[in-house]
């Protein structure tokens, strides 16, 4: 079984957007791990998260960006997931994740965040 | 291409010997060209023996009509050849016939001078392309021994055309001696017949029915010569008796000799010894493998094999280095009366010769070879095998032989046949190896699901004043779901339930080792004052795990766990929940099914101080009667045919349905539904599911 997820980048000024289209489970967290581990994210000022078409995510797809977390952190580059879809959302609850990450509903707000 | 030159130098010499004596037989009786006639008998003798050495000079140096070929396209080129030869010499009959009918006007002897002439060199063709075929034959398989036996056979052949020469007046029974002893000597060679044994039964058919072509073409020449010699119209000289008897002789026999041999299948001499050594090895070579032993005695037994089959005369197998040998070794060569100056040699120039991945190379003429050079010994013919199937290179054998051309097609399916059997073989090995360390693999994997089982708590805390009822099942054989209860003095009781992120191996070492965490921070504190300090509360319980796995988790993983510790005679409980499942809970009293939502981080995620803040202390006062339902995420996530989950909802209304009954049958019926709403599929992830009841305390006793 390939990786049922794709990752688009979208690269801006000082905004990369990935957007995400779906199934991230262990299989496919490793797309998005390759995505995150690129030298050049740390350039940018924020990473903006697409999760509309992201369908579920796993203990795996969520250790990807809690893996990545602190490194973000250290380089001031800011993670901002929006369109998340209220099952996705109730994972990263769950798991307080929500507590430590920036979760936004909407891509305006994302911005602005 | 000096074989080149020499075959044109031969033709040439043919044709000028056969024109001399054309005209030397034209010149009996009259005048040729001027010059005086009847010329001298020595000089027609001389130019016939010219013309038959050239002719069958020509024939010896062609190269050897096996090699790259199989026994019937030879048998059958000959027959064609002979077939030619034989309407030419109808065709010249029918010529003489028409002549003397007086249709074609010439001078007496002429016409029949010419067409003797032309039809004695046709045969002497003939003769010398029966010969050396047949000598390509006797050769097969032969030893070093017999070539020398045949090249005294040409050289005795060779000294009879000066017979007729210089030895016409010796004694009658000299010659007939010396005749008959050439003649026994072509029986004994007409014994080498070991081709016949290489032949299939429908081969065996198409080789008589071309024998006896070439034995009736033999036959006709034969008989035309008889009647030349007794026709009156012809001047001809005396032929050279001596070497056409005992050519045509030897090749009539050896064809009547091959003829019996394979319509009777005799066993003439080793016929079918060789052969049978050939199976014999085959057999060997099969049962050594079937024993399953190491690779070294499977090369062993192929070099062995190998060696003594084709009689070689050195012998080299390179063993390549595979992956099941220990690191940086490389395994010995395997050698046959080889010098160390030879095997560098070879080592050198191998590789460049297989780079094409040529199933196998042979070189019959390495004296004049450009491929593989430089040997100490005098080696006249090499074949190199590389041992490797579509996925592996083994190594190589390589096999030398003193005698040029010492390798033919027979010899090369039999070396191709035990390179074959060795691949597969060490094919096979590999995959009881592989099969063993996946089997190793899985019996530790199992002991692994033994030691973890053993971590699972066997006896329940039991009292008057709960329930407690479980149910677990791994996704695989080892998980990476845990609980465990401990039993504090003052009727209290410690439940802790998680799940490690990920699965496998490496999630249950961190099942084991929350089950160390727990059992380490549920040591009673002997310095605290009061007894309710003895022990941490959830929250604290929550930081001090947190720290204790900051260093040996990995980056991306984390574990959710929640905490309780319930207190009877508080008639309460408190807890921390760390990003595990939300606590379902009845209450009786409300006669309502809800879950406790409540905040709270992950073990794992934040390794710094700070994880105290995202986890809290909850403190919940319970009713007899009420009901907990702790749980994983294997149950809620648990999917049916169509990918629907199965959600807290669903479970709150199992709850709802069974909460009066015992925690016993309160889990069974969630489970149960579980299995339902997920049936005929395999489980996804590990369940657990704990179902607590709190009951009215009943006196002791």
């Amino acid at each position: 079984m390939g990786p049922i997820m794709k990752v688009t980048a979208q690269p801006a000024d000082t905004t990369l957007t990935l957007v995400l289209d779906g199934e991230l489970d262990a299989s496919s967290a490793v797309v998005l791990d390759t995505e995150l581990n690129k030298p050049e994210l740390l350039k940018y000022k924020k990473v903006m998260i697409d999760c509309q078409k992201l369908s579920y995510i796993s203990s795996a797809g969520l250790g990807v960006f809690i893996s990545h977390l602190q490194r973000l952190q250290d380089s001031n580059v800011k993670l901002v997931f929006y369109n998340m879809q209220e099952k996705v959302f109730n994972v990263f609850e769950i798991l307080g994740l929500d507590s430590l990450m920036t979760i936004v509903p909407t891509e305006q707000e994302a911005q602005t965040a | 291409m000096p074989n080149f030159r020499r075959s044109v130098w031969l033709l040439l010499a043919a044709a000028g010997c056969w024109l001399l004596l054309l005209l030397g037989t034209l010149s009996q009786g009259h005048s040729v060209l001027g010059l005086p006639a009847d010329w001298p008998r020595w000089l027609l003798l001389l130019a016939q023996g010219g013309f038959a050495a050239s002719v069958f000079l020509f024939a010896r140096v062609q190269p050897n009509p096996l090699v790259g070929h199989g026994f019937l396209p030879v048998l059958r080129r000959l027959f064609w050849r002979g077939l030619i030869l034989t309407t030419l010499l109808t065709s010249m009959q029918v010529l003489v016939h028409l002549a003397d009918a007086r249709t074609l006007p010439l001078p007496g002897n002429t016409t029949a001078a010419v067409a003797y002439t032309i039809n004695l060199a046709l045969f002497i063709i003939l003769l010398a392309q029966t010969l050396y075929v047949w000598r390509s034959l006797v050769g097969f398989r032969g030893s070093p021994r017999l070539q020398r036996e045949w090249m005294v056979f040409e050289l005795l052949l060779g000294a009879a055309l000066l017979f007729q020469l210089f030895v016409w007046q010796a004694p009658d029974f000299l010659r007939v001696v010396i005749i008959t002893g050439l003649g026994l000597f072509g029986v004994y060679l007409s014994g080498h017949q070991r081709w016949v044994a290489y032949l299939s039964q429908g081969q065996k058919v198409q080789a008589i029915l071309l024998q006896l072509g070439v034995l009736g073409f033999l036959l006709t020449f034969l008989l035309y010569l008889r009647g030349a010699q007794t026709n009156s119209a012809l001047l001809a000289p005396t032929t050279q008796q001596a070497f056409l008897v005992l050519a045509s002789f030897f090749a009539v026999f050896y064809a009547v000799a091959g003829l019996l041999v394979t319509l009777f299948n005799l066993p003439i001499a080793d016929v079918y010894e060789q052969r049978r050594a050939e199976i014999l090895s085959l057999q060997q070579l099969s049962q050594i493998i079937q024993r399953g032993q190491t690779a070294h005695e499977i090369y062993q037994a192929l070099f062995a094999s190998a060696v003594q089959t084709i009689h070689a005369d050195a012998a080299w197998l390179d063993v390549l280095p595979q992956p099941t040998d220990p690191a940086g070794t490389r395994p010995a060569p395997i050698l046959h009366e080889l010098a160390p100056a030879d095997q560098a040699v070879l080592q050198a120039q191998v590789p460049a010769l297989l780079a094409d991945g040529q199933p196998q190379v042979v070189d019959n003429d390495l004296p004049r070879s450009q491929r593989l050079t430089g040997f100490g010994q005098p080696y006249g013919s090499a074949a190199v095998l590389p041992l490797h199937s579509t996925t592996h290179d083994y190594g190589v054998l390589v096999l030398l032989k003193k005698e040029q051309s010492g390798f033919d097609p027979e010899d090369l399916s039999i070396l191709h046949t035990f390179t074959t059997q060795t691949v597969l073989s060490l094919e096979n090995l590999q995959l009881v190896h592989e099969a063993r360390v996946s089997q190793r693999a899985q019996d530790e994997l199992r002991i692994a699901a033994l030691v973890q089982e053993r971590l699972i708590p066997k006896h329940l805390p039991t009292d008057n004043w709960f329930e407690i009822s479980t149910y677990a099942q791994a996704a695989k054989e080892v998980g990476g779901d845990f609980y465990d209860f401990l039993h504090l003095p003052g009727q209290r009781l410690a439940v802790l339930i998680g799940d490690v992120s990920g699965k496998g191996v490496t999630a249950a070492f961190h099942t084991a080792q929350m089950k160390g965490i727990f059992h380490a921070l549920m040591q009673p504190n002997p310095l605290a004052k009061k007894d309710r300090d003895r022990y941490p509360d959830p929250q604290r319980f929550m930081m001090k795990a947190n720290e204790a796995l900051t260093h040996c988790l990995e980056r991306s993983s984390f574990i959710t766990a929640s905490f309780y510790l319930i207190d009877y005679e508080a008639g309460g409980f408190s807890f921390a929940r760390a990003g595990h499942c939300h606590t379902l809970y009845y209450h009786s009293i409300k006669e309502e099914v809800s879950y406790f939502r409540s905040e709270g981080l992950g073990l794992g995620i934040l390794r710094d101080g700070s994880y105290g803040r995202h986890v809290k202390n909850q403190f919940w006062d319970y009713n007899p009667g009420d009901v907990m339902v702790i749980y994983t995420d294997g149950i809620v996530e648990a999917r049916n045919a169509s990918g629907d989950e199965y959600g807290e909802e669903r479970l709150a209304q199992m709850l709802g349905e069974s909460f009066y009954q015992s925690a016993e049958e309160i889990n069974r019926h969630i489970r149960h539904d579980v299995q339902e709403f997920s049936k005929n599929l395999p489980l996804h992830d590990d369940q657990t599911l704990l179902v607590i009841k709190f009951k009215a305390s009943q006196p002791q006793g």
